[in-house]
């Protein structure tokens, strides 16, 4: 066993699957509020990491930024998260509420139209060439060894803030009162209305924290990864779906999880499998299957009884 | 419902994975639908003071970055031309989103716009060596001869299907790939070399041309793939062994390598050599580091042409794009000449450009421009091997 060559799938595993749980969170509780798939996730995940590109550079960019390095990733991830937090309400607005009670492949032919038009208005704004996050520059090649793990400051990074976000959104949605009303919301909506939630602004809520959290991840990326595009959210959207129906779509204990499996599992395939790096997609979608296949509503969903 | 949701889910998702997988693997030829032009190819059209050249380039979608370089180069020449003829010339461009599962498919319907366009008399491009497969029927049955600055397929040019109608201003695989290999085995003296592809046919077929040589030449070769919308590389670095000597990359998208060559080194792997090829030759690869290698088509490094065009173009030489200016110079030049009496076909334009001969003065790449019976330059036996100065790439003498 190369012990090395493990640590290291592993720890690549986990970075990425932190990204995917992020992603994957956005996924799931939108689907759990309004059982919509939203497409256009993935590429608001797009628009946070050039909203991270653009803060760093409105800092004064990565090699003579006006305040530290610390300071300068706060307020990126901040500002990208923020960003995305009102993307995610106005596509909401515009583009799912006016469908909200239309058949439900409307809003889904609609999520596809938001994803579109999001990656070609950034193709439009950004232009087609790639983004340089420049992490080196600034904060460094920093790598710590803990005997054969071996990671870097950013993978460190990415892993603890991802986790962080996931408590902070676990302990919202379980303690706090719209915590609550997101959850009735979920469970029925609407009797929820008829006990005085205002529903509207729990969906808008919803998409808020969900955009959030993929706008944090798309920095994450471009610190860890170095670069950024406009076509960058339709790969990584459709491995954090694969990763919140793994999980159970709907449930965000699942998305987390999902996340880090899909991760781990295309981390490993592409390490240990004949042609991983090849055919890596090829080993997640069909994990992905099989799971489904054993386990229909997921890792941690529940299979739902249908009145009729 | 929720068993039934994700049942749907499970379904979308297949699907869409299958998309991704058919979009990258797909062989284009199904897409050769016939658009029969009957009559175009001896169509006389009258020429006027504005000819039209088509130009097909990925101007979007995954592979726009190298596309953006194309269209530069190609908007650079019409423009140093329009300000030097009283003649003019303009570009009727087609986006082939190169890269996008539905890829092979805009390159289609962007050759039947322009066989169906009547002002169009020849072509520059397609990018892509799938992409000529795809449209090579709809061209031919338009008449339309094509000029490409990007595609390096050996079998393009040598299958003998494109006679006539093919032309390319890069050196083919079969030459750039011994290039590279010969200084890996030869020169550098490596006895254990990674080649990863990029899955694209480009890079595959690259890779396979230096994999050959090497393992002649009795170097170890390790073999891998990575997909070319792949930006996190953590874990096929890991599996790069550290006695390693050159990793080298054919890729077609320069930012990829330079993704790669930042997360070797976060890897604590930046001591191994980095090798690319043509679609990666920019300096913001060379300033990865000075362990940075890379091949290139034929440029004439004291060409004024490629100063005006960093003058105008911020500093920025985008040389991917550089034989791009050769090909819109070919069919801008065999337009003139079957324009001369003031009206011209297609078939009149394709026997200008097979009878191109532009001399090494006036033609960026440091070589006259002249076509074998193939297709390809007859003049460029070439590539050449530049080492990273630490910022830019500098020739290798010899």
């Amino acid at each position: 066993m190369n012990w090395s060559l493990f640590f290291d799938l592993t720890v690549s595993g986990l970075t990425l699957g932190s990204l995917y749980a992020l992603i994957a969170l956005g996924y799931s509780m939108v689907y759990g509020i309004l059982k919509l798939l939203n497409f256009a996730h993935g590429d608001v995940y797009m628009i946070g990491a050039f909203v991270g590109w653009y803060t760093l550079h409105a800092l004064g960019g990565p090699l003579n930024p006006t305040i530290s390095g610390a300071a300068v990733l706060f307020v990126m991830f901040i500002v990208s998260m923020l960003g995305c937090g009102v993307l995610g309400v106005a596509i909401e607005r515009f583009a799912y509420r006016p469908l909200r009670n239309a058949p439900r492949i409307a809003p889904l032919i609609s999520a596809l139209g938001v994803s579109i038009f999001l990656q070609n208005s950034a193709l439009l704004i950004f232009g087609a060439s790639f983004r340089d996050y420049d992490t080196f520059d600034l904060i460094g090649v920093k790598t710590f060894n803990v005997g054969q793990l071996f990671f870097s400051v950013t993978q460190l990074l990415t892993v603890v803030l991802a986790i962080l976000l996931m408590i902070a959104l676990t302990i919202f949605v379980a303690r706090s009162r719209l915590g609550k009303a997101m959850r009735s919301t979920s469970y029925d909506r609407e009797a929820a209305s008829m006990m005085g939630i205002d529903v509207d602004r729990v969906i808008a809520v919803t998409f808020f924290i969900g955009s959030a959290l993929a706008g944090a991840a798309g920095v994450m990326f471009g610190l860890v990864f170095g670069q950024i595009y406009h076509f960058m959210g339709f790969i990584a959207g459709l491995k954090g779906f694969t990763a919140a129906v793994l999980g159970g779509i709907g449930s965000i204990p699942g998305a987390m999880v999902g996340g880090l499996i899909v991760g781990l599992a295309e981390s490993y395939a592409t390490g240990y499998l004949p042609q991983g790096s090849t055919f890596q997609n090829l080993y997640v979608f069909a994990l992905l299957i099989a799971v489904i296949l054993i386990r229909p509503s997921g890792l941690f969903g529940k299979a739902a009884i249908q009145k009729v | 419902m929720r068993r039934r949701a994700s049942a749907i889910a499970a379904l979308l998702a297949l699907g869409a994975a299958l998309a991704i997988v058919a979009g990258a693997y797909a062989t284009p030829e199904w897409a050769a639908a016939p658009a029969a032009q009957s009559g175009s190819d001896a169509a006389s059209v009258k020429c006027g003071k504005t000819r039209t050249i088509g130009f097909m380039a990925p101007i979007t979608g995954p592979a726009a970055s190298i596309g953006v370089q194309q269209n530069s180069w190609a908007k650079y020449y019409v423009s140093t031309y329009n300000r030097t003829h009283k003649t003019k010339v303009r570009l009727q461009t087609e986006d082939t989103q190169l890269g996008a599962p539905t890829g092979t498919a805009e390159a289609l319907k962007g050759a039947q716009a322009l066989g169906g366009s009547s002002n169009v008399l020849g072509l520059v491009g397609p990018a892509g060596s799938n992409e000529i497969v795809g449209v090579t029927k709809t061209l031919q049955d338009a008449g339309l001869a094509w000029v490409s600055g990007s595609s390096t397929r050996t079998s393009l040019t040598t299958d003998g299907t494109r006679t006539g109608y093919m032309f390319r201003t890069v050196p083919p695989d079969a030459i750039q790939g011994p290039t590279a290999a010969n200084y890996i085995a030869k020169v550098l003296k490596y006895k254990r070399v990674y080649i990863i592809d990029d899955q694209e046919t480009y890079s595959t077929g690259l890779a396979d041309a230096v994999e050959r040589v090497l393992k002649a030449a009795g170097v170890s070769v390790t073999r891998d793939g990575v997909s070319q919308q792949q930006s996190d590389f953590s874990s096929l670095i890991a599996k790069v062994p550290r006695d390693t000597q050159l990793v080298y990359l054919p890729w077609q998208l320069t930012p990829k390598a330079i993704a790669f060559g930042n997360q070797m080194k976060a890897a604590g792997k930046g001591s191994v050599k980095l090798m690319g090829a043509d679609g990666t030759f920019d300096d913001s690869f060379a300033a990865v580091g000075s362990h940075v290698y890379d091949t290139n088509f034929p440029l004439n490094p004291k060409s004024k042409i490629i100063s005006g065009y960093r003058k105008s173009h911020g500093g920025k030489g985008d040389f991917f794009g550089s034989p791009t200016y050769a090909a819109v110079q070919v069919v801008a030049t065999a337009l003139d000449k079957a324009c001369a009496n003031g009206t011209a076909t297609r078939a009149e334009v394709r026997a200008k450009i097979r009878a191109t001969n532009i001399p090494a003065a006036k033609s960026l790449i440091g070589v006259t421009i002249r076509f074998n019976r193939n297709g390809d330059l007859s003049t460029a036996k070439k590539f050449g091997l530049y080492k990273s100065n630490g910022n830019i790439f500098v020739p290798i003498p010899g």
